[in-house]
């Protein structure tokens, strides 16, 4: 056991020395790493199989060590279905942007959550397309500013943004469905800027729950709300504040569905 | 080897079974629908334990997306599909060339463009054959004639399919798919014995993780993995262009027609025997890679070559190329998903 907790720390499935291909700021790479530690925790980093997404995510495989196949943009889930049914002892994953999931991969999402087929899915909610340069996302806020809403997010032409979390708990197939923020909310102490590490923490146990739930044979979707510092031309404690303080109004963290009781068995 | 009379969405799925399908994945469409029903009616058949995944997925986009899946973890899945289902499949068909993710996809032709008739004809072809899916994407693409050949050619294009790692297709049409045939159902052995190395499961105690990547950071990187993928499709030209010659040594006149439209080519053969021309057949089986070089060595003797399809004339630029300039090539083009015998003659 403790040989396993130091091999933990040293968290294998990343590759050593590699730089980050992430903007500063963002919070894809500690999600990678969340994501690793738990699949060692768990001992299950033999059996993990990582489903490249498109989008900034799509670069997590530059450092992530465990099999990965590249899936069209949007087809996450349909890939890991296809692998997951063959291979049902294979542990299979994807980091799915807010575009990839709810813009053009929405039917796959739905679909693959309907089927209830087990697999883990996290979506980074940034609000905006990261990669192609910050155009309008599904979950843009509206009077947001991006390359294609230039005046702000009009509702009335562009419609609100999506609440993944709540769409999917329309359906019954999930077994695990989960909002929390992952952005570091930023404290200032002595007029100087701290970060709180309670997000990455709570993030953690959220992403171990996602794979026991693919464990016992659920599928499990997990919606993280970050950053995009860039895109959002702002500074990186302003984007991070924002999420906290404008971010949460839209997309409140929360348990949505949770039918193995991994986080004890409270609301459902 | 047993005869039975078997249809043909029957016997492709029976062939696809024997040959070990782990996993199928389709949308319905007409006319393909019976292959699917097929592989529905057959989940549980205790004759074939491999094949345990079957679903009906939403859409052909989420449907190839899935075979993307099953390949890429090393497993034999197919689907098949029609036109407007094609289309939708391009996509994965073309980040699975260029992740070299084989799988199996029967095409069952209807008439197109759009949503066209759902009567036969052989319009795909350019579609299947010149470049299925953006960016240079390619498939091997097998037209079997008949019922008994498609159950042969499942297996092959299942062979061809985890021998290259490329997407392979099988183009035929509603009357082969709908008609009943005795056929002498070949013996066929399971495609795969054991995990390929490259498949994607999990790394399972191997040093080295297994990538299959479509998209490149590097345009040096693509430039030389294009470059691979090229000199692996001249060893597939090379290799693996199949076709038949009927009565073609003596022969006068010689047709050029794949799938349905060689069956009404060969009754057209022996009438013109019966009336004393000497006719003949040249048939492609694969239509991707074309069989160029066996129908250049038919040059310089005069013959008459009459291109029979059942499209606007599109397999006629193939045999045009591989004949050059110099040869009498005429072409029959039938449209609409008609088949008569007077427009042959």
């Amino acid at each position: 056991m403790g040989a396993e907790v130091r091999q933990a720390k040293r968290i294998g499935l990343l590759y050593d020395g590699r730089a980050s291909t992430f903007c500063p700021g963002c919070e894809h790479g500690l999600l990678l790493k969340l994501i690793a530690r738990a699949l060692e925790e768990l001992g299950v980093a033999d059996r993990a199989v990582m489903v490249g997404t498109v989008g900034c995510s799509s670069l997590g495989y530059l450092l992530f060590d465990s099999d990965f196949v590249q899936a069209p943009h949007g087809r996450a889930p349909a890939v890991m279905a296809g692998i997951k049914l063959v291979e049902p002892d294979a542990v299979v994953f994807a980091i799915q942007g807010d575009g990839d999931a709810l813009s053009i991969g929405l039917q796959e999402l739905l679909y693959a959550a309907d089927r209830g087929i087990p697999m883990t899915i996290f979506m980074y909610n940034n609000m905006t397309f990261g990669m192609t340069g910050g155009q309008m996302a599904p979950t843009t806020i509206p009077g947001m500013r991006t390359t294609t809403t230039p005046r702000g997010r009009d509702v009335k032409l562009s419609g609100s943004p999506i609440d993944a979390c709540r769409l999917l708990s329309a359906i019954d197939g999930p077994a695990y469905l989960r909002r929390a923020i992952l952005a570091p909310r930023p404290l200032r102490v002595k007029g100087k800027i701290f970060y709180s590490a309670r997000e990455a923490l709570e993030a953690y146990r959220i992403v171990l729950n996602a794979f026991r739930a693919q464990l016992k044979g659920g599928f499990s979707f997990v919606e993280f709300v970050g950053t995009c510092n860039v895109n959002w031309r702002m500074g990186i404690d302003e984007s991070k504040a924002f999420v906290h303080e404008v971010g949460a109004k839209y997309f409140p963290p929360g348990l949505c569905r949770d039918i193995y009781g991994l986080e004890g068995g409270g609301k459902v | 080897m047993t005869a039975e009379l078997l249809r043909g969405a029957e016997a492709i799925g029976l062939a696809a079974l024997m040959s070990g399908v782990e996993a199928y994945f389709g949308y319905p469409i007409t006319p393909s629908s019976e292959i699917m029903e097929f592989m529905a009616s057959e989940q549980g058949d205790p004759r074939f334990p491999r094949y345990r995944a079957f679903v009906q997925a939403s859409s052909e986009v989420e449907a190839v997306s899935m075979l993307m899946g099953a390949g890429a973890a090393g497993h034999l899945a197919m689907t098949a599909t029609s036109g407007p289902g094609l289309s939708l499949m391009a996509e994965g068909i073309s980040h699975a060339y260029v992740a070299e993710i084989p799988f199996l996809i029967v095409d069952v032709n209807r008439g197109g463009p759009g949503l066209g008739t759902t009567e036969p004809e052989q319009s795909d072809y350019l579609f299947v054959t010149r470049s299925l899916g953006h960016g240079g994407s390619r498939a091997i693409v097998l037209a079997p004639e008949g019922v008994g050949e498609a159950m042969e050619l499942v297996n092959r294009g299942f062979r061809l399919a985890f021998e290259y790692r490329i997407p392979v297709v099988i183009l035929t049409d509603a009357i082969v798919v709908h008609m009943r045939e005795t056929v002498d159902v070949p013996e066929l052995r399971p495609v795969l014995d054991g995990v390929p190395p490259w498949a994607v499961r999990g790394k399972r105690g191997r040093g080295t993780r297994n990538a299959l990547t479509t998209g490149f950071l590097d345009s040096r990187e693509l430039k030389e993995f294009k470059e691979g993928l090229e000199r692996k499709w001249r060893r597939i030209s090379e290799r693996e262009a199949y076709y038949e010659c009927h009565m073609c040594d003596d022969a006068e006149v010689i047709y050029v027609a794949f799938g349905i439209s060689a069956r009404v080519a060969a009754e057209a053969v022996r009438e013109l025997r019966g009336r004393g021309t000497a006719a003949g057949l040249f048939r492609p089986i694969t239509l991707a890679p074309f069989p160029s070089g066996a129908l250049a060595r038919l040059r310089g003797r005069g013959i008459r070559f009459v291109v029979m399809e059942m499209n606007e004339g599109q397999m006629y630029r193939d045999v045009r190329e591989a004949l050059g300039p110099d040869e009498d090539v005429e072409p029959i083009p039938m449209m609409g998903g008609i088949v008569t015998r007077s427009e042959v003659s």
